[in-house]
């Protein structure tokens, strides 16, 4: 009765979060009902037995996927009320085809009955085990082409994403960390006595430490082709 | 050994499992304009995929379907990924995520 | 499952704590602080002119890599807790599908490295 009872709450929530994913206007709101769908689906996986699937929905989805979405929607502030636009226009005809698809679900379930074959060999893993000592059991062993093809999966994934996403832009300072780390007070400061009352650029402008400056930074980014130990820098007020 | 979804049933979770697939594909056909809704209605069916994974896995008391949920978690997560970094390129090249223009990436 | 229902009693417990912590933090401010907003008071503080624009700012496309790659090793943090449990009864085998498994993505990470993903600037 309580396994029945917390179904039931899990299940309508997890389908009203879903209606509410794709129904708000604001983006926002849809992926933070996007992680509330993902959070009662892990619970409809807990009370089918697959903990540790739970947690790993909790885990991945919850803390990486959904935070991964949100941060596409704030990175690209766009106008969002014009993509909704034709919400209205498409929702009758959009609700007509669901219920046909979802009626269709439902028949196709209801007279539907399993092959005998398939159920002949059940991959069960040794009694005693926990959830995922069970599933342990099986991937690295029976599973393993599968296992390898998502690490590839994974490589893919990774390096698609860098080719996309990463633009040299060149901007910043990178430094050469251990000539950074070697540098002495010897060859990075300079004390100068500024006589009082005079223009700064009359002793030569603002002054650059030493060539160490120039020698830490690692080629191609910022301040690595000043020339000059001592460069005027034109700051005029 | 009595299957973990016993006092349920299995046609309870295949009916919202089914309800979620069919929430997936309205919001895919509601949402035609805006990619990033498409992409979670996206997560949304491949949910509904999972759960009659666990759901099977659980009533015939065979493992290898939440083996199969796992590997499913990772193509999701490598598709969401892959998909949110070409909309990132996609609104940096032309400054919208229109669908409609996306046609203009052909040839 | 009764049983399995039964394991997680105190993550409920957990939550219904986490809730009820929440909820004083949230409630108390609204109960005991004092709140007259009118409109001069909460529009945004722009030193005097008004606000320019949202105040939504675009983040960096750099964020986004970070947010990326920690996915692809959270997976495969996920893929190394039921091997770190099993791994007594997988063998050498097992043993050694995992090490494959790593020097795959071990590859992806010395790529990343090489392109200066890691590197903030």
């Amino acid at each position: 009765m309580l396994a029945q009872l917390v179904f039931y709450v899990f299940a309508a929530v997890l389908l009203l979060s879903a209606a509410m994913v794709i129904s708000v206007r604001n983006p926002v709101h849809a992926v933070l009902f996007l992680i509330l769908a993902f959070f009662n689906a892990a619970g409809l996986f807990l009370i089918a037995g697959a903990e540790f699937l739970a947690m790993l929905l909790v885990i991945v989805y919850v803390g990486a996927v959904a935070v991964l979405f949100l941060f596409v929607v704030m990175m690209l502030d766009i106008d969002f009320t014009q993509l909704r636009e034709g919400l209205q226009r498409h929702a009758p005809i959009g609700i007509c085809v669901g219920g046909v698809l979802f009626a269709e679900l439902i028949m196709a379930l209801s007279h539907w009955t399993m092959a005998p074959a398939g159920v002949s060999v059940p991959l069960q893993a040794a009694p005693g085990l926990t959830n995922t000592a069970a599933l342990g059991t099986l991937i690295y062993t029976h599973y393993v082409l599968l296992f390898q093809a998502c690490g590839l999966v994974l490589l893919v994934a990774m390096i698609g994403a860098i080719v996309l996403t990463l633009r040299q832009t060149g901007s910043g300072r990178r430094q050469n960390i251990e000539k950074q780390h070697a540098r002495t007070p010897e060859e990075t400061l300079v004390l100068v006595r500024v006589p009082l009352g005079e223009n700064v650029l009359e002793q030569g402008g603002f002054l650059r430490p030493q060539t160490s400056y120039y020698d830490t930074a690692v080629p191609g980014s910022y301040g690595s082709t000043g020339q000059p130990a001592v460069e005027k820098e034109e700051t005029g007020a | 050994m009595t299957p973990a979804i016993a006092p349920i049933g299995l046609g309870s979770y295949l009916v919202v499992s089914a309800a979620l697939l069919v929430l997936g594909v309205l919001g895919i056909f509601l949402n035609r304009k805006n990619i990033i809704i498409i992409l979670m209605s996206m997560e949304l069916i491949l949910l509904a995929a999972n759960l009659n994974f666990v759901a099977f896995s659980s009533a015939h008391a065979d493992l290898s379907g939440q083996v199969m949920v796992l590997f499913v978690l990772t193509i999701a997560a490598a598709e969401a990924a892959i998909g949110l970094a070409i909309v990132t390129v996609y609104f940096r090249n032309r400054g919208s995520i229109q669908v409609e223009d996306v046609t203009m990436m052909k040839g | 499952m009764p049983s399995v229902l039964g394991d997680y009693a105190p993550v409920l417990v957990f939550g219904a704590i986490s809730v009820v912590i929440a909820a004083a933090m949230l409630g108390m401010a609204l109960v005991c602080g004092q709140q007259k907003p009118y409109p001069e008071k909460v529009t945004a503080y722009e030193c005097g002119f008004e606000a320019f624009d949202d105040a939504r700012r675009r983040f960096d496309v750099r964020f986004y890599l970070v947010a990326i790659l920690f996915i692809i090793f959270d997976l495969e943090v996920a893929f190394l807790f039921p091997w770190a449990v099993s791994l007594s009864r997988i063998g050498l085998f097992g043993f050694l599908s995992m090490l494959g498994f790593l020097s795959v993505l071990g590859i992806g990470f010395l790529y990343e490295w090489r392109k200066g993903a890691l590197d903030w600037d």
